[in-house]
């Protein structure tokens, strides 16, 4: 199959068996590969009601037509599964080089199915498939572990890591790899270490298939030059994603103290400029990029490497702590990534807690004796790493916001901020609809990946509550997640504003089957509905209750920066539902209805 | 005196869908903008000459002003 | 005419490699190209990339005179002669000298088409005139 790598890998780590089968045309055709191929698996093979930490659960790892192609951008690795942290589904994207490996071994997707008996690591040397003995890297940190395998295997290999985190099973451990990229969110790494595989380790040298060769090359090469004539394309690649970091403080969106704010009075010595000029040393891409957003980073002071703190956890582990110095960011940042925890959801984590021992509901007798005030870089960093490890104050923070404040009470879970579960990455959104319903709607819990308008909510009104803004989310969120399924990247349209009809001729060119982006944003809306049905499956009762935000953001204004005093009122939080569901084609309870199902060629599947 | 305005993609549809504009130097960025009708508070980044400027910078002879919104965010 | 690369501004995306098999074989596969993308990582945190500087030294040992000069002056392998016999590869200062014949038939190296110039977003990769052409 033209820009496929041809095969399924599954791994059943229960019995040991390894088998290898022709990736289904049909499947392709109607999920394309990356995240779709990753909802068809999830929803057909995982039964209904299976322990996310069990062995029915499984772990499907997908590149896409777009992976280790010559097209910008090429570098992205979906890795979806019933997530321990939310019930529901979980799609983690992954950049770097190991979505382009993964079809270099003449594969599409690796299915991790069962449970291992004892800690091995997945060894993918083109056909070579072996379960081998982890013991000698279990209990490493992902950078060491990371290292030591590429010491042992060769440069060659990609490796795909789990840290301590992901050995305890932590709600929201990730993924690493490549030193830098995660698969982080919604705890894709504590299935992997449940399952105890510690990495994937993979080489392969074969050829990707190409409908029309010289088509591909033209028109990869005219992609790469609408990137290089990019008028941003420096600045970009100066700054990456902290290019918003002080934009949001201005505009009150950037996370501070637990999202009781959208604006950080210390928020200076967290801008992009700064941390350029402080600690960064390389711009690092993932395969095929041109426009490389990772900010490999020294710190002086703390004397460690890192890739980041790219916006999310300058947020998150930044102003929404409190701190205001990007060195000990940096360092927060590495400490997660070795331990291999989600930085978006340890943030929220650390920030309620935080909040929790302002108010007195908790002391230092119950944190483990730590001072727990906003801006405490020490307890911070400790924090992280007792995460990690479920060790003492961590082992209640390790479920996430939504279980530690249920099991704390006392009014918590009222500045827990998190949607279905997953906790909220860093866009404050007290006064900005479309982004708040964009949050209340992502289909994995709180991220902001699948729809992102906060410029469009300036630019049409913060508060505006019209069908053209819920409009827009849908739109969004049908259209930039087929960058997920096409196993690449969407920064180069969404930050370069390249044409996106570019990247149609090379599609074509490389799987011999024309599609437009209406055929894509269809293939978007099939998977979305899909995993929409997989929550109501999953989640007994699963209605709109699990589309409200946190009340925060309905019921705190902000006291101080650019949103001081404002707002979202509940009832237009339920106005933006009523209008979603309705341009979705969902019942009033916001559940797909058959006739929307059937549109979209689902009934079989979910019946 | 003037100067140059560059604009990322995703205004141009505040400039009859061009992407530069010569405006007169000697004001801050912020009220240049504003009577170009693109609301200041939509622009992510000002660029002068490789460097970062707030919107309060004022417009120089000869500058060419780069101004980014975040249209796709992140 | 050679190729030039600014280490400093390589960010490891390997584009330029993916290009480089594409011309040399018509396949998508960088395992087939004629430059090297070394990390160094995590520490010192940069990329070094490993170029054919043009010096002529695999063609002086090729028994078969299969490396040529091609239309640019660069130094190209013509598969038909070429007997994978490995003498050319040791010579190779930069280690961009490649046979590997379960992958290609014949030895392969950059015959400076440029294609990876075109591709590499952040400009590390220029041709251009050598700086001490030796006559």
């Amino acid at each position: 199959m033209n820009g496929y790598g041809g095969k399924i890998l599954r791994v059943n780590l229960t019995t040991g068996k390894i088998t290898k089968e022709q990736t289904p045309i049909d499947v392709a055709r109607d999920f394309i590969g990356g995240r779709g191929f990753g909802a068809y698996f999830l929803y057909k093979e995982v039964p209904r009601g299976a322990d996310p930490l069990g062995p029915d659960n499984k772990l499907i790892i997908s590149s896409g037509p777009m992976s280790g192609l010559m097209i910008p951008g090429a570098g992205k690795c979906d890795f979806t599964t019933k997530s321990p942290l939310t019930g529901g589904y979980a799609s983690a994207s992954m950049g770097g080089h190991f979505t382009a490996e993964i079809k270099y071994a003449g594969l599409d997707s690796i299915i991790l199915e069962g449970i291992s008996s004892k800690p091995v690591f997945l060894f993918i040397d083109n056909d070579r498939v072996e379960l081998r003995d982890a013991s000698e890297y279990w209990g490493k940190g992902t950078i060491a572990a990371e290292k030591q395998f590429k010491e042992k295997f060769g440069e060659e290999f990609q490796v795909a890591v789990i840290g301590p985190g992901g050995e305890n099973v932590v709600s929201y451990a990730c993924i690493n790899h490549d030193f830098g990229r995660q698969a982080g969110r919604g705890g894709v790494g504590a299935v992997m270490g449940v399952k105890k595989v510690k990495a994937i380790v993979i080489h392969g040298s074969k050829s990707i298939p190409v409908a029309d060769v010289n088509a591909y090359r033209v028109a990869g090469k005219a992609l790469y030059k609408a990137c290089k004539d990019a008028s941003f394309l420096q600045e970009w690649i100066r700054y990456g994603t902290t290019v918003v970091t002080s934009w949001c403080d201005e505009v009150g969106a950037l996370p501070t103290r637990n999202f009781s704010a959208g604006s950080f009075e210390d928020g200076k010595g967290l801008y992009a400029p700064v941390m350029r000029e402080k600690i960064v040393i390389t711009d690092k891409g993932c395969f095929g990029c041109p426009s490389p957003c990772g900010k490999y980073s020294r710190s002086k002071k703390y004397g460690s490497y890192v890739e980041g703190p790219e916006y999310e956890t300058i947020g998150l582990l930044g102003s929404n702590l409190g701190i205001s110095d990007i060195e000990a960011v940096a360092q927060a940042n590495l400490l997660a990534d070795d331990a291999g925890i989600d930085t978006i959801s340890a943030g929220n984590a650390i920030g309620w807690a935080m909040e929790c021992y302002e108010k007195g509901i908790l002391t230092s007798k119950d944190t483990d004796g730590y001072d727990l005030h906003f801006g405490n870089i020490e307890a911070t960093f400790d924090l992280i790493g007792k995460i990690a490890r479920k060790e003492g104050f961590g082992a209640l923070l390790a479920d996430g916001v939504k279980k530690a404040s249920q099991k704390i009470g006392k009014g918590t879970d009222k500045f827990a901020i998190h949607v279905k579960g997953m906790e909220q990455s860093a866009y404050a959104t007290h006064n900005a609809t479309a982004m708040l319903l964009a949050y209340m709607t992502c289909d994995v819990g709180a991220h902001h990946n699948r729809s992102w308008a906060i410029t469009y909510d300036l630019q049409v009104g913060r508060d505006l509550v019209v069908p053209e803004k819920v409009a827009r989310v849908i739109w969004l969120q049908n259209f930039r997640p087929m960058f997920d399924v096409l196993g690449g990247c969407r920064l180069q349209w969404v930050e370069l504003g390249i044409e996106r009809d570019l990247y149609i001729a090379a599609l074509d060119a490389i799987t011999g089957i024309h599609r437009d982006w209406n055929d894509y944003e269809m293939v978007g809306d099939r998977i979305w509905n899909l995993t929409r049905m997989f929550w109501a499956r999953e989640i007994d009762g699963f209605d709109r209750r699990y589309d409200i935000p946190s009340p925060r953001f309905y019921e705190e204004a902000p006291e101080s920066g650019a949103t001081k005093g404002q707002i979202t009122k509940i009832e237009d939080v339920h106005r933006l539902l009523d209008m979603y569901y309705e341009q979705r084609g969902w019942s009033k309870n916001g559940l797909p209805t058959s006739e929307r199902l059937a549109s979209l060629n689902l009934s079989e599947l979910v019946a | 005196m003037t100067a140059i305005i560059q604009t990322s993609s995703g205004l141009k549809s505040y400039l009859d869908g061009k992407g530069e504009f010569e405006v007169i130097a000697g004001r801050t960025v912020f009220d240049t903008l504003v009577d170009l009708n693109i609301k200041p508070e939509l622009i992510a980044l000002v660029v002068v000459a490789g460097e970062q400027k707030s919107k309060d910078y004022v417009i120089q002879e000869n500058d060419i002003v780069k101004v980014m919104a975040v249209i796709g965010g992140g | 005419m050679r190729l030039y690369v600014d280490n400093s501004k390589c960010s490891g995306c390997n584009a330029c490699r993916v290009a480089c098999s594409l011309n040399l074989f018509n396949e998508n596969n960088p395992k087939k190209s004629a430059l090297l993308v070394l990390p160094h990582f995590p520490s010192p945190g940069v990329y070094e990339v490993k170029v054919c500087t043009q010096c002529g030294d695999c063609a002086a040992v090729c028994p078969d005179e299969a490396i040529k000069q091609n239309a640019k002056g660069a130094w190209y392998v013509d598969f038909e002669e070429c007997s994978l016999c490995e003498a050319c590869v040791p010579e190779c200062p930069e280690g961009v000298m490649f046979v590997k014949g379960e992958l290609a038939t014949a030895a392969w190296k950059c015959d400076l088409c440029g294609d990876c110039v075109d591709v590499c977003g952040t400009s590390a990769l220029w041709i251009s005139e050598k700086e001490n052409a030796v006559a």
